[in-house]
């Protein structure tokens, strides 16, 4: 009995020993810690490729530092290119910086109210669920080549996970109970339906183009020219705004439409629950920008940082996926709201129209470059 | 029923001003521009008509009470002065005042002035009340400031300038202009030869035309106006008793 735990512990070793994220710069020190008997597993458990990426590089971690920091980000950018830049006389030199910790304590430490005409189970489920769903995706996401599920249905995987998103803010509008969420929520289901055939056609249209949904093979071709956007600007275009349609952000903030909404959905919402949902929409952006990453701008390739080893590509993935979010909340300072009608005329006219026209670029790229052979393999 | 349109633009068109858009916000977010003054340590420049703060001058007032008519707020309250001058000034109670500056611009004399002070700060309202000595010298100020700061448009842009030097906060009085009057009758056949125009007559610029030895036909008086000895102080309109005095510009 003992001699087969042992086998399996030493199995398990193994596979993991094999596939470790590879960083000459911590060797060292890492050689050090696998003298000490249980550490040394440990951080070599931390260092194996799925579990570090869904703990640490595009995963969990990652994701947290985003998800505290962009707000930040995102209202500095805005202040600047607003006019508004600040603060200017309290603790200038860090430039609002506390303000994080104000916002994290004050989600933490809200009383979480819910209103007699609330649907109570749902009402309090809904926020954390849907948290749960927008983390999903990040299993798929490639940082170079760091992956936590490699499949060759990753694209698709992570197309159906973010579809999901829009039903769990339906739910939570609905379970709220309040006339100003259910308009949020109608709209939020319009939205969704107006958003969501270009997106994929968008996606479809890359998959056509390389020929693979595995990241991995995707981000691999390498060089500024073999880029998704410079192959297929089109899809590139739609897919970007697709995603700023998804993220219901400023310029197509619909759904949730401060000044004729309050809030949309979430209005009821407070406390922690609020926060789940304030954080999810820059969740939403952060997966939809590394979807942007690895579709169009090359996911982890670039030139290697000597010494970071596997993390090079990790690093060039964040470095891109920020650029992308970021442009993505710079965009509420250039544009307006549109109204829910505009916005269903954009996604199902224009958008549709876009896709189509990026579907068959691809298609009659792939034709010339490849032949039918070329064809082929895609299917 | 007509519908506002909005002008159709081409498919460049729009992209190019799309561009410019997104061109904008890339350049604020890399070098923003800001509108923000740094009120303590920079003083914003007010123009020379700046309304502000209030400044007196009693040698100048001549006790008309046009800027206590005038005020809208009523914010001006008149006081006597003290017994050996006996005259009325104006206080302004700035719990009340509108800054609205028709007592400046009513203010025949010229004793009353803006500056450019407007940030004034009182420990309890009834200071507010600012009597007339506290009108004669400006209020303690404590200058803060190194610089002062200009908006200025530039390619249909808000710029900030700042230069390196104080702004003054008090301005030179404009002179107030005086327009030339000459007191004249409107209706000569009302006149019933009182003779008060003539007694109240600081120049002598009336006279009575039986001084001359002229009479007229029904045996009443009729006045004379000499044009060039007239200063237009429209006292002879006030004292009228027939209102048939009136005070028009000179040279018309």
């Amino acid at each position: 009995m003992q001699i087969q735990i042992q086998e399996a512990v030493n199995q398990i070793m193994s596979a993991v020993a094999s596939n470790q994220v590879n960083v000459p710069l911590l060797q060292p020190i890492l050689d050090l810690v696998a003298q000490i008997p249980m550490a040394g597993f440990l951080v070599s458990f931390v260092l194996w490729k799925p579990f570090f990426a869904a703990l640490i590089c595009p995963g969990l971690s990652t994701l947290g530092i985003l998800l505290l920091v962009f707000p930040w980000v995102e209202r500095k950018l805005c202040g600047r290119i607003q006019w508004r830049v600040g603060p200017h006389e309290i603790v200038w030199w860090l430039g609002g910086l506390p303000q994080i910790m104000a916002d994290s304590v004050k989600f933490l430490f809200q009383e979480v109210i819910v209103h007699k005409d609330a649907d109570r189970p749902y009402y309090l489920q809904f926020p954390f669920l849907s948290f749960i769903a927008a983390l999903l995706p990040l299993l798929f996401i490639s940082a170079g080549n760091i992956i936590a599920i490699e499949t060759p249905y990753a694209i698709q995987l992570m197309l159906a996970l973010i579809c999901l998103f829009p039903l769990f803010i339906l739910g939570l509008g609905w379970a709220s109970n309040n006339r100003f969420s259910f308009i949020g929520t109608v709209r939020e289901a319009f939205m969704s339906f107006a958003y969501e055939i270009p997106f994929i056609i968008a996606v479809l249209a890359m998959i056509v183009l390389y020929g693979t949904s595995n990241p991995l093979q995707m981000s691999s071709t390498g060089g500024l020219l073999e880029w998704g956007l410079f192959r297929n600007p089109v899809a590139a275009f739609t897919f970007f705004v697709a995603a700023a349609m998804a993220t219901s952000r400023l310029p197509f903030e619909i759904a949730e439409a401060e000044q004729e909404l309050a809030a949309g959905p979430h209005v009821e919402y407070s406390g922690i629950s609020f926060g789940l949902i304030y954080v999810m929409c820059y969740e939403k952006a952060y997966i939809l920008s590394g979807l942007m990453t690895i579709l169009f701008l090359g996911g982890g390739s670039g030139p290697a940082i000597s010494g970071l080893g596997d993390l090079s590509g990790a690093v060039w993935f964040l470095a891109k996926t920020v650029v992308v979010m970021t442009t993505l909340f710079a965009l509420r300072t250039i544009y307006p709201r549109y109204r829910l009608d505009q916005g269903l005329k954009i996604g199902w006219g224009a958008m549709i129209s876009l896709s189509l026209v990026a579907l068959a670029l691809s298609v009659v790229i792939v034709l010339v470059q490849g032949g039918i052979g070329g064809v082929e393999g895609v299917v | 029923m007509k519908k506002v349109s909005v002008s159709e633009q081409g498919l460049v068109e729009k992209a190019k001003r799309h561009a410019a858009a997104v061109g904008v916000a890339m350049k604020e977010s890399v070098t923003p521009l800001t509108a923000t003054v740094f009120y303590p340590r920079e003083r914003k420049k007010m123009p020379d008509n700046f309304r502000g703060y209030l400044l007196f001058d009693p040698e100048k007032c001549i006790n008309c009470w046009e800027c206590a008519f005038i005020c809208p707020a009523n914010a001006i309250q008149m006081k006597k002065a003290p017994a050996p001058n006996n005259r009325f000034y104006p206080t302004v109670d700035y719990g009340k005042c509108i800054f609205c500056h028709f007592c400046i611009d009513s203010c025949s004399g010229g004793a009353l002035r803006t500056t450019k002070i407007h940030d004034v700060a009182y420990r309890e309202m009834g200071e507010m009340l600012t009597l007339t000595e506290e009108m004669i010298e400006p209020p303690e100020i404590i200058r803060e400031d190194k610089k002062s700061v200009e908006y200025e448009i530039e390619k249909d842009d808000l710029h900030l300038k700042r230069t390196r030097e104080v702004d003054g906060l008090f301005v030179e009085p404009t002179p107030p202009v005086e327009i030339p009057m000459v007191s004249q009758c409107v209706d000569r056949a009302s006149c019933l030869g009182c003779r008060v125009c003539e007694e109240v007559c600081e120049s002598g610029a009336i006279s009575s035309s039986s001084a001359e030895g002229v009479l007229e036909a029904e045996g009443v008086l009729r006045m004379k106006i000499d044009i060039e000895k007239c200063t237009g102080c429209g006292l002879c309109v006030k004292e009228c008793s027939m209102q048939i005095l009136r005070l028009v510009r000179r040279g018309k």
